[in-house]
This record gives C-alpha cells, structure tokens and sequence, in this order.
C-alpha cells in the first residue's frame, strides 16, 4: 500500500518527524529539509495479514509542488499535515486537499492530521475547527505529536485500516497497480506501502 | 532511513564527477536556460517561491536605474547653472554700463541692480562645488556598489538556473519512481543529492543578494542625506543672499 504525506515543509509541520517515528520510534527535532520525497516502510498486522505500509514522505517547500504532485498517482491514502500550533497552515488545507484530489485516485483515504498536540501552550488551532474541517470534507481527524509519540501509530494504521476496509468492499481494485495496492509474493501476505510526508497538509495513501 | 540517506548522498557525491552524470547535468541546465530565454512559462511553484528575491532585484533595478538618472540629470542642471550665471552676469554688466552713462536716479537704480545681478551670479556658481561633490560621490557608488552587487546577482542567477534545472530533472525522474525498484532509487538518489547541492548554493546567494540590495538601498539613502546637506547649506545661503 502507498501512502503518501504531504504538507508545507516551508512551516515545518512535522512530515518527516511523523514517519520517522511511525517506522523507526524516534524522534528527532531537527530534520534536513525533504528534498522532493523521502521513504519508509513498516510491516503492520491488520486482520491476521500481514500488510506493508510504503510511505512517501513528500517535501512541502513550494518550489517542490509540481514535483510532488508526481507522487499522489497511485497513492491509496494520504496524511494531511497541519501544524496546531501555526494558523497559517490550516489555512492552507484547503489548496493542498484541491490539489491531493485532483491528481489521485478518487477514492484515495486521506486522513487529517493536526501534529505537535504535545505542545498545547502554544496552540493556535483548536481541535474542534480541525474536526469541523473533517467533517465538512469528508476526512478522518486526529491529533498527534512525532515528539511523545501519541496518535502516531493508530494515524498510520487507522488509514490502513480504512484502505483495507475499502479493498474488503471491493472500492479498489488490487490488479490495478495504479491504485497504489500491490498483493505480496504469498496469498496470504498482503503487501502494502505506505507513503507519508509531513509538514503542510497532506498525508498518503496506502495500497495493499 | 537516514542511515541510507547518508550512504546514497556519498555515492551520489562519488558520481558526481562521472561524465554521464556532468552531461546529464549540462543538458538540464540548458533546457532551464533555453526556457527562461524563449520566455517558455516556468513552473508557477518554483516561481512563486522566488518571490521574495524577485522583490529584491526589483528594488536593485531600480536603484540602478535611478542612480543613472539622477547622475544625468546633475549633469544638465550644472550646465544650466552655468548658463543661467552667465546671462546673470553680462545682464548686470550690461546695466552697469547702461546705467554709468545714465545720470539721471534710473541711472543709479540700474547700476544698483547690475551690481546685484553680477553677485548673484558669482554666488550661483557656489552651487557647483556641492554639486560635482554628490555626482561624485554618486558615480563612486555606482562603479562600486552597484557592480559589487551586480556581480552577487548574476552569480545567483547562475545558480538559481542550474537549480531549476535540478528541479526539472528531479520532476522528470519523479514521474516513474517505485521505492522497490534499486535501479530507479539509485537515479533518484543522484538526481535528489544534485537537487540538494543546486538548492544549497543557490539558497546561500539569495541570503547574499537580498542583503546586499538591503544594504545597498541603505547606504544610498546615507549618502545622499550626507551629500545633500551641503548642497542644502549653500542653496540657502545663495538665496538669502539674492534676497538682500
């Protein structure tokens, strides 16, 4: 499954803080800007499968857009990176979510995600405009925090979950490559990879 | 992730040199030159986030531009204060004459006032001194600062095509990639490490330029408030003068 996250890095939104901590549970506070994308992956359990998220941890700074938009085909779910501590980058959701529609697959899962809840002081977004947000676009909303790690783990496996709800229903087709969902080498193991990017608005989608 | 980030950043670099990976390079860099010259539409993005350093040169243009004319014009307004005393000058010689011959009170007005008029047109000439002291001084800058500056921006621009060009390549190698596929991260990881090189380079002469137009835009504005004092001081006194 890819899974793709994007956001504007340029705000440091925490894209690639997130994945680090999703494949290797660390945290690290000062990152290298994401030059175009960067990868990951993590083997997960869903309903007794064995599921590999590919994420695409996608960099935010505009000069890279155009680039990025490269990396939303054949994503199955996307993380949409905000940071609640920077008004700006809410603002922002709405031309990143515009743009995650229009060059994906219609039924990509994209997931919102309002990062750095661990620092509450400083917040500037509350938690009820980001689900009102979700709720009017149709999203899955979380708080998390890359640094304490919470939220992290059911952010990536929620959005699996739901992509591999979908594939259940029959809404991807997992012959067709293009949906970003691969079937592993054995019957039973499903391959899915995950690709997410942090910093912006945007996070992956996945594909099994 | 790092860890591997870091192993294809060396290998990356230890390509660098090779000749494939330097045409490959010159080819980008040409196809960025060939688009900013036919005036091809670039990237909006890529654009967009120059703004701030579009700003910065748009200011620098302009002081360029300004200084010139200003040079200009300094040079037109000392002929014109020359011409002016000149005709001051032989008017009051001639009312002088006029009037010596004259003996009657007009006589004596306009020898007063040719008097007048001759020493007014000494004291304009005093103008002419603060005067070739700013057109100097503005010259100076010119040759100095500005080119100093002129210099700083087209070193960036040099680097701000080879960075588009990066990016265009990195665009290009974008379109097909799967992080399981060995061959396709290898190029990628050449193309990323060029990128980052490209945007390093570039990056650090925008900081340059924007300081530099910054700071040049403020030493103007020093020079000419220095400049312009004495030239403000002896206008002055040349009119009160004429007054009297």
């Amino acid at each position: 499954i890819k899974i793709i996250v994007i956001g504007k890095w340029r705000l440091g939104v925490g894209k690639s803080c997130l994945l680090l901590q999703f494949t290797d549970k660390r945290f690290q506070p000062v990152h290298d800007l994401t030059i175009g994308v960067e990868f990951g992956a993590r083997m997960i359990t869903i309903d007794g499968k064995q599921i590999k998220l590919q994420i695409w941890d996608t960099a935010g700074q505009e000069s890279f857009r155009s680039i990025t938009r490269s990396y939303y085909r054949g994503a199955a779910g996307a993380l949409l990176v905000y940071d609640i501590t920077r008004r700006d980058t809410f603002n922002h959701l709405t031309t990143w979510l515009e743009d995650a529609r229009q060059h994906s697959n219609s039924n990509m899962v994209i997931m919102l995600i309002g990062n750095k809840s661990d620092l509450e002081s400083r917040r500037e977004v509350k938690k009820e405009e980001g689900e009102a947000f979700a709720r009017e676009h149709g999203l899955i909303f979380m708080e998390t925090s890359a640094k304490t790690a919470s939220n992290v783990e059911e952010a990536f496996i929620n959005t699996a979950k739901e992509i591999y709800e979908k594939i259940q229903e029959g809404v991807f087709d997992i012959n067709n490559e293009a949906n970003g969902i691969k079937i592993g080498p054995q019957h039973a193991a499903t391959n899915a990879t995950l690709a997410g990017s942090q910093g912006g608005q945007q996070a992956g989608g996945g594909c099994c | 992730m790092d860890g591997h980030k870091e192993f294809y950043d060396q290998y990356a670099q230890s390509q660098e040199k090779s000749v494939v990976n330097k045409m490959q390079q010159k080819y980008w860099k040409t196809k960025q030159t060939l688009i900013k010259v036919t005036g091809k539409k670039e990237d909006e993005h890529v654009v967009a986030s120059d703004a701030d350093l579009d700003a910065k040169l748009e200011l620098f243009h302009s002081i360029q531009r300004t200084c010139m004319e200003l040079l200009k014009a300094i040079e037109l307004y000392q002929k014109r204060i020359c011409f002016l005393s000149q005709e001051e000058n032989e008017l009051g010689k001639f009312l002088r004459s006029q009037g010596s011959q004259d003996k009657t009170r007009a006589g004596k007005m306009m020898q007063a006032t040719g008097k007048a008029l001759c020493f007014s047109s000494q004291q304009r000439l005093a103008l002419r001194t603060p005067l070739s002291r700013l057109y100097q001084e503005v010259e100076t800058f010119r040759y100095r600062a500005i080119s100093d500056t002129w210099l700083t921006v087209n070193r960036m621009e040099q680097y701000r095509t080879e960075y588009r060009g990066a990016l265009l390549w990195m665009k290009d190698v974008s379109q097909e990639l799967d992080p399981d596929l060995f061959k396709q991260m290898e190029k990628f990881r050449k193309v990323q490490a060029q990128v980052r090189h490209a945007k390093l380079n570039f990056d650090k002469l925008k900081t340059d330029v924007c300081q530099k137009v910054d700071l040049l835009g403020a030493s103007r504005c020093n020079l000419l408030s220095h400049v312009l004092t004495t030239y403000q001081t002896t206008k002055l006194v040349c009119t009160c003068l004429c007054y009297i």
